[in-house]
């Protein structure tokens, strides 16, 4: 066969190819490069609803080789790593590509929400011993799949706060350069306490009495470790880890120089404007609410356990709200750094305002004007074991520079729809998992301890009432 | 496959031979694959930033033009000495806003005027480790060691070092703290005797090494004569085999010497200097040899070198089929796309000269780049006369892309010395060049150019060591940076370039990585605990300490 043959043979394959893709029942994800290779601008209300429905489209999607699922030649890792060795199976349920869709996982009450223990996933940096077969956690973190629900909030909170504690330590290096002394400035914004620094009139900073935040003052406010910056960065991660689905601004040629970095022969499977719409997604999913069950006597329960929960010291970490000064939302968002778009990467973010979404108006806002968001958190890590209690110490391994025994506060909204508890969702029981709480939480879980039967009954039917809306 | 073969052993066959080296006969890019990564948008703003300093002079000063980047007034902000050559030598104090427009201005020496001409270059090295940073001058005539002191002031410092600056046309230099010893060993180069007979020809001056004596400060009274020496332009102290004991490596000039070659010179402990010879193993290679820049490619322990000279930049590294501890190295330029040897624009086919030459990551995507300082010694009409210098970015292929031009660096000068330093820190490597006859560049790094505007590079870090009392800035270690499955090697070293050093901040690409762990080896081959630190940070890291600081520049 001459090379003109073989050329029209391909075209023709090619030409065959590309119709049945297109064809209405074609095995791959529609919605994939819907949204455009970028999404920009300050986004009207039909342009927003239209980004969030193709995010769910591919938050329900069912991910294929033609979408370029799978990652034969690469790890989990969130950095582009290449494995050592090839795989027999494309999947792999401890190191992945481990699940078909996010909703395989998130989907408890509804989509978007958190799994039970079955949906269990497995933290690994993906580095060293990355196709491990294993649930030992000397090769993994065995996890239980968080909720979404309010996770724009959440992601909004996290960016004013990180604001906050920079700026303090900018005027604090003013302040010590203009005054040639050194400055030990306390780190509070919106009510949490994050320690103190010390900074020298050369710029030098000490750290050693940071608290709960990393020593670049950015509030990471995702995962159970809270180790993940943004929503955005949340969802590249998990498209490789999960689905082997490589979003192009970090397997892409510009950080690794192949279009195919897993090496599954599909190109540039997502681009930014996938990322984008799954972004807007999550970060329009609305809050947990409160939903009292019309049975005679839980009201009451719950009015007092709400007095409990507060006498007995519970919220001092899981804060009822934390105040939200601006509701808009851009993405790319201004803290990721290279590796996940930031609004220092592209022309322009988009920008769209969670305030016009109708489960908005219900949030209160305080007398200045700030929107109160009902998370039960402070977007703060603590240390969840003692001598005394080791329950929530049953990992091995760091995570990203924070040890085994540090998670962050969860936030409780939406806990009356996910159960099991605790961040490998070991706890069957409301009961059992405040009664595992030890470390920084002694004194408060101690206190629920020592009530009387049914006190920390009525604790229980108020924390039932924060629900995620079905 | 068998064409690129036989190219090789054509450049290999050359590369020892009397002729100026050209690899092939078609442009190196056009067999490379496309670059994908960021290339850097180099903006030049040196009159804007208040440096108006050229590099002039007859004949002594067609070699030389250098340049010292350091910190001399204790902001963390690298301050530059620029040499003049005919010209008066400068200091200029860096006055840049973070992450803004450059900007420097002039601060008086200290010197009599007559001090400050016939300036060559300049290395800074803090020798009495009094934490102010000394500046050596290489001269034509005495050379001088300024002790630094607070706020950007120098005084002479030769009788109290008991140093003697010689007469000689002094053209590279290289210093390294020997084991147990409190002041560093400098090394002198030094180019043509003009008062020899027969000169230029043939009538290279001897090279000096000098080891502190006992005593209370440092005390240089008694060199060592490196014998033979060939007229070298520059010389770098190297731990080139693993051994934690530093040989010395110079490039010298074959344009003057007669029966010269490149050299390795062993320091045992406390006994002379004694140079490698071919029975251990050194080959004999005959370059025009300008500049010497050290990186650890493969990060297997053993350096390469890229040597520029006129012709072929040659890269090479330790030999693999070579016997153990046995100097044998290979040149990989060609199958690294970095020979540079000819100008990738201006259609001047003649070949290039090459001086200044610095590795390091200038798009910080983790892949180290190769600058390269470029042009005519004066007006000799079988090289190239626009010759632009070089900007090889690494890319992930493993191979080295021409993309000065992309960059904004190809301009019509005669480069010299440079340093490749991050002038404004925000984390992306800027670049002065020194040039002959015409305003110095001064590049600020803008980022990556895109139809809009400029977008950010890779992440980075940039890591300051203090090695505590004696050679506070550990001129010698080597700092391991690991991110993922990827580990990055840096050494600090005092010496090498064209007439020009740099003591502060070592700087990493990262790329897409958020975070990375950092051991050192110290000097005296300690290891230190690792430090785990985010990217995009500048950290401080002092022997012995529990946890990496970090510094924050702060715009005045």
């Amino acid at each position: 066969m001459g090379w003109k043959q073989l050329a029209a043979c391909l075209a023709t394959a090619f030409v065959a190819t590309t119709a049945l893709a297109a064809e209405p029942w074609a095995e791959k994800t529609n919605a994939l490069g819907a949204s455009g290779k970028e999404v920009s601008g300050k986004l009207t209300a039909a342009e927003l609803e239209k980004l969030i429905a193709t995010g769910e489209e591919l938050f329900i999607a069912r991910y294929t080789v033609n979408d370029g699922a799978g990652r034969p030649a690469a790890t989990q890792a969130i950095v582009p790593t290449k494995r050592r060795h090839p795989v027999q199976n494309a999947f792999s349920r401890t190191s992945g590509a481990d699940g078909n869709a996010c909703s395989s996982c998130h989907r408890e009450p509804v989509v978007g929400g958190a799994g039970d223990f079955t949906a269990n996933v497995f933290a690994s940096e993906g580095f060293e011993s990355a196709d491990f077969d294993t649930t030992d956690p000397q090769f993994s973190s065995e996890r239980g799949t968080n909720h979404l629900f309010g996770a724009g909030l959440i992601e909004l909170l996290a960016r004013e706060m990180t604001a906050d504690l920079q700026s303090i330590r900018r005027d604090a290096l003013l302040e010590a350069h203009k005054s040639g002394k050194s400055q030990r400035v306390k780190l509070e914004t919106k009510g949490v306490d994050f320690g103190w620094l010390t900074v020298e009139p050369d710029g030098i900073a000490d750290m050693s009495e940071l608290d709960g935040v990393d020593m670049d003052l950015v509030i990471r406010p995702f995962s159970q470790k809270g180790v993940i910056t943004s929503l955005r960065q949340f969802t590249i991660n998990a498209m490789n880890q999960h689905h082997g689905m490589q979003p192009n601004e970090r397997y892409g040629k510009r950080w690794t120089g192949t279009d195919d970095f897993d090496e599954d022969n599909f190109p540039d499977e997502m681009n930014a404007g996938d990322v984008s719409a799954l972004v807007a997604w999550q970060a329009t999913r609305p809050v947990p609410t409160r939903q009292v069950p019309d049975i005679e006597g839980w009201a009451e329960a719950a009015a007092r356990g709400e007095e409990l929960f507060n006498s007995t010291g519970c919220s001092s970490c899981h804060m009822e709200s934390l105040p939200l000064k601006s509701p808009v939302f851009d993405d790319p968002g201004p803290v990721d750094v290279s590796g996940t778009l930031n609004r220092d990467q592209v022309k322009e973010v988009a920008s769209y305002d969670l305030s016009l979404l109708p489960w908005f108006k219900t949030l209160p806002r305080n007398e200045k004007g700030e929107v109160l968001v009902p998370l039960f958190g402070d977007l703060k890590r603590h240390t969840m074991t003692d001598a005394r209690g080791e329950e929530l110490g049953n990992e091995l391994m760091a995570q990203r520079f924070v040890d085994r025994n540090i998670f962050m506060t969860a936030e409780l909204w939406g806990v009356g729809s996910t159960a099991p508890y605790g961040h490998r969702n070991d706890f069957t029981t409301l009961d059992s998992i405040i009664l595992a709480h030890a470390g920084d939480a002694r004194e408060q879980r101690d206190a629920f301890a020592d009530l009387p039967e049914a006190d920390r009954s009525a604790m229980i039917a108020f924390l039932k009432t924060l629900v995620i809306e079905q | 496959m068998r064409q690129h073969i036989a190219k090789r052993i054509l450049a290999l066959a050359i590369a020892g031979a009397a002729i100026p080296t050209v690899s092939s006969g078609e442009d190196q890019t056009e067999a490379a694959s496309p670059f994908t990564g960021d290339v850097p948008s180099m903006q030049e703003e040196a009159l804007a930033a208040g440096i108006d300093h050229q590099y002039t002079g007859p004949w002594e000063f067609f070699v030389g033009g250098g340049a010292a980047s350091f910190d001399c007034n204790g902001d963390r902000l690298p301050d530059l000495a620029i040499a003049g050559g005919s010209s008066e030598a400068a200091l200029y104090v860096n006055k840049s806003p973070i992450g803004g427009a450059l900007k420097f201005e002039k601060k008086d020496l200290g010197l009599p005027e007559r001090e400050l001409k016939s300036v060559l270059g300049f290395y800074p090295v803090d020798i009495d480790n009094d934490r102010q940073m000394d500046l050596v001058m290489l001269r034509l005539g005495e050379n001088i060691i300024l002790k630094g002191g607070k706020d950007c002031t120098f005084e002479k410092a030769n009788r109290l070092f008991s140093f003697s600056g010689g007469r000689e046309w002094t053209t590279s230099f290289a210093a390294t703290w020997e084991a147990g010893m409190t002041y560093p060993t400098l090394a002198i180069g030094n180019y043509v005797d003009r008062s020899a007979p027969g000169t230029p020809f043939g009538t290279c001056s001897d090279n000096y090494v000098f080891r502190p004596q006992a005593a209370e400060g440092p005390d240089y009274s008694q060199p060592f004569t490196l014998h033979p020496s060939y007229c070298s332009l520059s010389m770098l102290f190297t731990d080139w085999n693993k051994s934690g004991q530093m040989s010395l490596r110079v490039t010298n000039d074959r344009q003057y010497y007669r029966g010269g070659e490149e050299q390795l010179w062993q320091l045992p402990d406390g006994r002379p200097p004694r140079q490698y010879t071919s029975s251990e193993g050194w080959q004999q290679l005959k370059i025009w040899g300008m500049g010497i820049a050290q990186a650890d490619l493969n990060v297997d322990g053993y350096p390469e070198y890229a040597l520029t000279s006129m012709g072929d930049t040659m890269l090479q590294t330790l030999d693999e089929e070579a016997e153990d501890e046995r100097p044998v190295y290979r040149d990989m330029a060609f199958e690294k796309g970095s020979t540079a040897h000819r100008p990738y624009v201006g259609g001047d086919k003649r070949p290039s000269t090459g001086w200044h030459s610095q590795f390091a990551d200038l798009n910080n995507d983790t892949n180290l780049d190769l600058f390269i300082a470029k042009g005519n010694v004066e007006v000799m009409p079988d090289f190239a006369a626009f010759d632009p210098d070089n900007l090889l970015l690494g890319g992930f292929d493993g191979k080295f892309h021409e993309s000065g031009n992309e960059a904004g660096i190809a301009l019509d000068t005669k480069g010299r010395g440079g340093v490749v330093e991050d002038f404004n820190a925000d984390g992306m490597l800027d670049l002065l060049v020194v040039n002959r006859k015409h305003n110095v560049n001064l590049f600020r790094n803008l980022g990556a150019k895109t139809d809009w505007g400029h977008r950010p590079l890779g992440n980075w870090l940039k890591i300051e060591l203090d090695n505590g009392k004696i050679n506070p800035n550990a001129i010698g270690a080597k700092i391991n940076v690991r991110s993922g499955t990827l580990t990055q090697v840096r050494t600090v070293q005092a010496g090498g370039g064209h007439a020009s050093g740099q003591v502060g901040f070592t700087h990493f690409g990262l790329g897409v990585s958020e975070r990375a762990v950092i051991r050192v080896q110290w000097p005296d081959g300690e290891w230190s605990a690792p430090y785990r630190v985010f990217t995009n940070e500048h950290v401080v890291i002092r022997r012995g300490a529990d946890a990496a600081q970090y510094w924050f520049p702060v715009s005045q």
